[in-house]
């Protein structure tokens, strides 16, 4: 199947390089503490965080640093066909242990020692990158909550297909069977948190995969800089200052 | 976006700042003591920002990050609202919104002794002021003021209590009193009790006064000043 045509163009109509549109919204979820709604094209994820506070499970507490718990979720209508079973998968189970770790190497978890912080992420609409927009929408409700991070996550994924690198895959290019690399960086920082990829790719394609990957990052880092921005602005006029 | 120049800070105070941000840049400032507060933290020669929030600066050194949130961090002074969670044979243990749970020891109150520790059920609201908030300690908490008196701290009874963001009970505290409890109090006559950690109770006469001075004050929360004289103006209208 041509996922590329000749002039260049993919199934959806984008370029190679082209990103789906994003677009964020902060305080959704009014009983959190923080919440964040993240949508990247036609994948929807709306993600709540609840914390810093006492830890509910006293054997799993951790004398110098935060506990952070993910729990990651797909809704049954989320995808084409009606899910049975939408969390306790190993998809579920793979993906929330790996949200956690990206989030937990941000957040400054020393500060708050013997405390929980609680991200609950849930996918209402899947098309593609679904872990991707589950980070960022992590990010941005942790960044609401007013949790200490070193820097803000952003995530993006990348893939290889008609030997053509493709920035942020939809459903029907991921399920092609090509590789599919998904990176999640520490914008300012600099560094990377999250590098996954299934399949197989020779190593120099991987590196331009790899990178396309990040540029999209730090693509996503600009808009979730300027949500951020313009939500604490907001804040502050509202409170007078 | 342009990227704002580690270099000079001034540039930044007083300006929106997002995790990540680098404020100062101590290469360049050098035999000169800066004091961190909230919100800031040292990574080798940089000063980046852990919260999102506002960037104040204090002469002659102060720098911090003024953010609202709905949870609380505990902070020795405070005036704060708690709610008894359990007790224990020397402390009451009591949910201040923190990421913790607080102790009040069975004494802290005025003419406290053995003899007379008071019984508080699970669930009671207690006005309270924060002792003792080190860090990897549960916070200590007290029903007197610091030299022993009773001063208002102590349980609320009746009225009813509502949570806010940080930002909004800094805001009801400040002085000058804030639009929406000037315009509220020139027209009702009420009590209120704001605790600085996101709660606050409202006690008045009759239930339609307390549900009015509730609602005007939730609302208050994403208004301007003008914004919340109109809208307290609008509610006094409803049920006058």
């Amino acid at each position: 199947m041509e996922y590329v045509s000749p002039e260049g163009l993919r199934l959806d109509g984008r370029r190679p390089m082209e990103m789906r549109q994003i677009r964020a919204e902060i305080g959704t979820v009014a009983r959190a503490d923080g919440s964040a709604v993240f949508e990247m094209g036609n994948t929807k994820v709306i993600a709540a965080v609840y914390g810093p506070r006492e830890v509910q499970n006293r054997s799993q507490q951790i004398s110098d640093q935060a506990l952070v718990r993910c729990e990651y979720s797909m809704a049954n209508f989320s995808t084409g066909d009606r899910r049975r079973k939408p969390k306790g998968d190993r998809r579920s189970t793979e993906i929330s242990l790996v949200i956690r770790q990206t989030m937990e190497a941000c957040i400054l978890t020393h500060l708050m020692p013997r405390s929980q912080i609680d991200i609950f992420v849930q996918v209402l609409q899947a098309d593609g990158g679904t872990r991707s927009a589950c980070i960022n929408a992590a990010t941005l409700a942790l960044a609401d909550a007013g949790i200490p991070m070193r820097d803000i996550v952003t995530s993006c994924s990348a893939g290889y297909l008609n030997s053509t690198p493709l920035l942020d895959l939809n459903y029907i290019e991921d399920s092609a069977g090509g590789p599919d690399v998904t990176v999640g960086i520490l914008p300012k920082l600099d560094k990377v948190t999250l590098l996954q990829m299934d399949a197989k790719l020779p190593l120099d394609i991987f590196e331009n995969v790899m990178g396309l990957a990040t540029e999209g990052c730090k693509a996503v880092a600009n808009y979730i800089r300027e949500v951020l921005l313009e939500n604490t602005k907001q804040l502050e006029y509202r409170r007078g200052l | 976006m342009e990227e704002k120049q580690s270099g000079s800070p001034a540039s930044l105070i007083d300006s929106t700042v997002v995790p990540g941000d680098v404020v100062l840049d101590l290469s360049s400032m050098t035999n000169q003591t800066i004091k961190l507060g909230g919100g800031l933290r040292q990574d080798c020669d940089a000063i980046s920002v852990m919260k999102a929030g506002t960037l104040r600066f204090s002469k002659p050194n102060k720098y911090w990050v003024e953010s609202s949130q709905k949870r609380y961090t505990p902070c020795v002074e405070d005036a704060v609202l708690g709610i008894v969670v359990d007790s224990k044979a020397d402390n009451f243990l009591i949910d201040i919104k923190g990421p913790v749970l607080a102790f009040l020891p069975v004494l802290a109150f005025e003419g406290g002794t053995r003899r007379n520790i008071p019984k508080f059920e699970v669930g009671t609201l207690l006005y309270l002021r924060v002792v003792k908030a080190n860090f990897g300690m549960n916070p200590e908490l007290s029903c007197t003021d610091a030299s022993g008196k009773a001063a208002e701290f102590g349980p609320l009874k009746d009225g009813y209590m509502f949570e806010t963001s940080t930002g909004l009970s800094r805001k009801l505290l400040s002085s000058p009193t804030c639009p929406v409890l000037e315009a509220l109090g020139k027209k009702l006559s009420f009590e209120i009790a704001a605790g600085l950690n996101g709660r606050v109770w409202v006690n008045a006469a009759t239930p339609d006064t307390i549900v009015v001075v509730a609602n005007a004050i939730m609302n208050s929360e994403s208004l301007s000043g003008a914004q919340q004289i109109i809208m307290v103006e609008h509610l006094l209208k409803n049920i006058q």
